[in-house]
């Protein structure tokens, strides 16, 4: 197989139940089960990415199937912990809301924001979409179930959270 | 024909039997040894005119005596008849119109026919009844124990008889009273609604001192315009050398009075409006509470549309009337007797004219009031269909929008707006016209005061200032007249409101918690049916079904549409209560049990899954909310439902919508199945769970039901008979009886309407796979 001379070599970690997840080049990811068979270009995803992100992370095949299943990332050897919690990162684009500008006083609302990930306007379908943790965190998901994270609300501006008050 | 039975002479005076037959049978004369088992009472003759009959069962003969025909003068037959029974006699009942009747016959004879409304229906199936089981007892007669129930149930027959006419009264009082004759039975609701505030009577004791103190403040300023008019200005005007630091000191009083008496009213408003949001929460809480507490009839026959307004707008209006308007009224009955006491004090002769109008006040209020509440009672009926629209509409969205219905749907809600606005138009017409009549009789009532004033002015009888602070007072006054006159609609409004919550509060739970309930733990999961009888109203739809299932058996109940499988199941689930006869779990009646206990035990997957707005995992988790995510995603595993979970944006965190909108039949289904599989029940009842799904989805539910079954006794419905292969036994039921009983070999090789129905289904799948 043809591989760049600048693309990370493949990264390799081993799991206590014995199968075993390769990161290649280009981020494909494949998983060997206890029996040895590679499963090729699989997934992985948080089962409760919003009450628990800290919890039971899945690991899919292409088709949607569940090859393996972890309890919890805590608990993991260091190198799958790792592994993990990098493709993780990648996959769950996330943008943190920084700034909100302005939101429409109608539902659907339209949402125009600043995110670590520069300026971006979305749509909101309902009011139940912006998601209030006991955390202080809110979960803002919009029309096409892209989701946007506010890690602090006492952290935003005035500004900002008194637009966010009059929705949630 | 047989002939009638010869007369029996009277009965020896000693006989034991004496008494046992109702009321209205009595003057009949009883055989010595002739034991009545059954009686009931029919209403119509035999040209459908309304009349009065009665049918008695002895275990010799049946009796009856026909209504009189139309013209009131001979009975059928000159009086009662009687037929002797023997093995030939039958009784049949039918009931598919809104006549039912009586075959009485002996052989293939019809030798008598009653007619009945389905009024009487009941009681003519418990005829019915008794007379079956008079068959099946030993020598025509059923044993002691049966016998005191029969006995008993002829007891309460006549009872039933004897209060119907005071019942029936009552039914006509209300009526009377919804057409405005009744005397106070307005003001009853609103009394029962300030009980909800006995918890908050702190704040309402205090409301009602703060609204006699801001009165009492309010009726300083005149007091001091009269030495201010009497002692300063006309003396200074006279002449007078009057310094004007006095005017400052009455000025400086009027601004006091004022201020105090704005800070009052504002603390008092304020304490109306807390004491009586929370009259409305209350209210609103126990109503939605008592809603769940009903059984599921209450849910069959009301709209929803209807209960939303109940529960919403209904309790709003009374918040309303509460904060705003009955703290009003209590602070001008305060008013108006302080200040009818000020101008007594200060004129009697001009106070009594002042007087004058109050009459024809009372009189208006007491016109008007019952016809306001009606008008607002009907109103808020307009707005309760309207809401109903929209409850009935929204869910059908789809069926709406699949037939083109839209402009339909459209006008069927215009038409509802528009007698929403009728009927507030017609009350609006009333009650605007209160207002400007109590306006008009308080012009007329200053000008006469006026009148009489300028002439006790000129005679000597009042001073100036007198005669300034009494019309003060008098406008004060009428104004606060007005101002409760203007309440007489809120009032009226409110209280038509409080009825309609009442209403619901006052509903009985059909199945009913038992006084002292037999508490449950996890049980074992035996199920004796013993003598089912059920009835729809007047339709019995289950006619004696006795069926044992033991702990973890597997039972498949077939049978056509209609042929009483749901009503089983819905039996087994305690949704209603048999009409006759028990269910027994674990030897103990269902009736006896804990209710929320035997729930706990007991799992439901219904043909519809209905899913709640909220995330996958709330809805896997609905009912045990405290179950661990670990749990949750065990039983999505066992349910088949893990996969396709994972594959939502949000995993188990993914919002479904209302109805479970998103998601496919079968992805619904199976998160059904995982909510069963949650709470580990003892007892499942499958109604039809895979019949909305197509073959391949029905084969991994099908494979998530197989796991969901073992060790649970359960009870299966299924019209393809393939997803009944696990179970123990099968049970073909038809028109409310239980036809064939056994394992899905013994009842093919019986070859009766179980091997029909499976050949049927055989042929069909095969023609099915050909064509495909």
């Amino acid at each position: 197989m043809h591989t760049p001379a600048d693309a990370p070599a493949t990264i390799a970690a081993d799991s206590p139940e014995g199968w075993r997840l390769e990161r290649h080049a280009h981020g494909r990811l494949d998983l060997i089960d206890i029996d040895g068979r590679c499963h090729q270009d699989v997934d992985v995803l948080r089962a409760f990415p919003v009450t628990a992100p800290a919890g039971p992370v899945a690991v899919v095949a292409a088709d949607g199937g569940e090859l393996a299943w972890v309890e919890s990332l805590a608990s993991l050897p260091a190198a799958l912990k790792s592994l993990l919690d990098r493709e993780l990162a990648q996959r769950e684009f996330l943008p943190v809301i920084e700034r909100i500008e302005a939101v429409s006083d109608t539902e659907p609302t339209e949402w125009t924001v600043n995110t670590d990930r520069g300026p971006h306007r979305f749509v909101v379908a309902h009011a139940d979409d912006v998601a209030r943790h006991p955390d202080g965190s809110v979960f803002v998901t919009d029309t096409f179930g892209m989701r946007y994270r506010i890690p602090r609300v006492a952290g935003l501006d005035p500004h900002s959270r008194r637009l966010l008050e009059k929705l949630a | 024909m047989t002939p009638p039975a010869p007369e029996i002479p009277a009965r020896a005076p000693n006989s034991p039997l004496v008494g046992i037959g109702p009321p209205w049978s009595q003057g009949f004369a009883f055989g010595p040894d002739e034991t009545v088992l059954a009686a009931c009472r029919f209403d119509l003759n035999a040209q459908l005119q309304f009349g009065d009959g009665w049918i008695v069962l002895t275990n010799k003969r049946v009796i009856a005596d026909e209504p009189a025909s139309a013209e009131g003068t001979v009975r059928a037959a000159g009086g009662p008849r009687s037929w002797w029974i023997d093995a030939d006699t039958r009784l049949d009942v039918q009931l598919r119109s809104a006549v039912g009747r009586v075959d009485l016959s002996q052989g293939d004879q019809i030798v008598a026919r009653w007619l009945f409304t389905p009024a009487k229906a009941a009681a003519i199936h418990a005829l019915e009844d008794a007379f079956d089981a008079r068959l099946r007892g030993p020598d025509g007669l059923t044993e002691p124990a049966d016998l005191r129930s029969t006995r008993q149930q002829v007891a309460d027959a006549s009872e039933e008889e004897a209060e119907e006419q005071p019942a029936a009264a009552a039914n006509r009082d209300l009526a009377d009273d919804a057409a405005g004759t009744g005397g106070s039975a307005s003001w009853r609701p609103l009394f029962r609604v300030i009980a909800f505030a006995k918890p908050h009577a702190g704040m309402a004791v205090l409301g009602a001192v703060l609204s006699l103190a801001s009165t009492a403040a309010a009726l300083v300023p005149p007091y001091l315009t009269m030495p201010l008019v009497d002692d300063v200005l006309i003396p200074r005007q006279n002449g007078k050398d009057v310094p004007f630091s006095i005017v400052w000191w009455y000025l400086g009083g009027l601004l006091a009075a004022a201020l105090i008496a704005w800070l009052l009213s504002w603390f008092q408003t304020w304490t109306a409006a807390w004491v009586s949001e929370r009259i409305a929460v209350g209210l609103r809480t126990r109503t939605y509470a008592h809603m769940q507490s009903l059984s599921l009839d209450f849910f069959q026959s009301k709209r929803t549309g209807d209960l939303m307004s109940r529960v919403g707008s209904d309790t709003d209006k009374i918040n309303v009337f509460l904060s705003v308007n009955l703290i009003e009224f209590a602070s001008n009955l305060m008013l108006l007797a302080l200040t009818t006491m000020v101008l007594v004090w200060l004129n009697p002769t001009l106070a009594l004219l002042t007087l004058v109008p109050i009459p024809f006040v009372v009189w208006l209020i007491y016109a008007v009031r019952e016809r306001l509440r009606r008008g607002f009672a009907r109103a808020a009926v307009a707005w309760s269909d309207m809401t109903s629209v929209l409850a009935d509409t929204i869910p059908g969205i789809r069926v709406v929008k699949a037939f083109a219905q839209e402009a339909r749907e459209i006008d069927r809600f215009a038409a509802s707006n528009e007698r929403v606005l009728e009927a507030n138009d017609r009350v609006n017409v009333v009650w605007s016209f209160c207002g400007p009549v109590i306006s008009l009789f308080s012009e007329i009532g200053l000008l006469v005061v006026w009148a009489c004033g300028a002439w006790l002015v000129f005679a000597g009888g009042v001073t100036v200032g007198g005669l300034t602070a009494f019309l003060a007072y008098i406008a004060r006054f009428y104004g606060r007249i007005e101002s409760m006159i203007r309440m007489v609609p809120a009032t009226q409004r409110a209280a038509a409101s409080a009825q309609r919550i009442f209403e619901i509060l006052d509903c009985q739970p059909t199945v009913a918690q038992a006084a002292r309930p037999v508490r449950l733990d996890r049980v074992a999961g035996r199920i004796e049916i013993s003598g089912v009888h059920f009835r729809y109203g007047a339709r019995e739809v289950l006619h004696g079904i006795d069926l044992v299932i033991e702990p973890g058996e597997m039972i498949g109940l077939v049978g056509t549409s209609g042929s009483g499988k749901s009503t089983l199941a819905n039996l087994v689930c305690r949704f209603y209560d048999p009409s006759s006869g028990s269910i027994r779990i674990d030897g103990v009646d269902l009736r006896d049990v804990d209710i929320a206990d035997y729930h706990r035990n007991l799992g439901c997957v219904l043909q519809e899954p209905f899913l709640f707005f909220g995330t996958i995992a709330d809805n896997i988790a609905y009912g045990q909310p405290t179950a661990s995510r670990e749990k949750i995603v065990a039983a999505a595993r066992a349910a088949g439902a893990h996969d396709f979970i994972l594959s939502q944006p949000l995993a188990y965190d993914s919002r479904v919508g209302e109805r479970g909108s998103g998601l496919s039949g079968g992805e619904r289904q199976r998160l059904s199945i995982a909510r069963a599989l949650l709470v580990d029940p003892r007892i499942l009842v499958l109604d039809e769970a895979t019949s909305s799904v197509d073959a391949e989805t029905e084969a991994i539910i099908q494979a998530a039901i197989d796991r969901l079954v073992t060790g649970r006794t359960t009870i299966a419905i299924a019209h393809r008979l393939s997803t009944l292969r696990r179970a123990n036994r099968i049970v073909v039921l038809d028109a409310g009886r239980i036809v064939e009983m056994g394992t899905h070999d013994d009842l093919l090789a019986a070859d009766g309407m179980y091997a029909r129905l499976y050949r049927s289904q055989m042929k069909a799948a095969e023609e099915a796979a050909a064509a495909g």
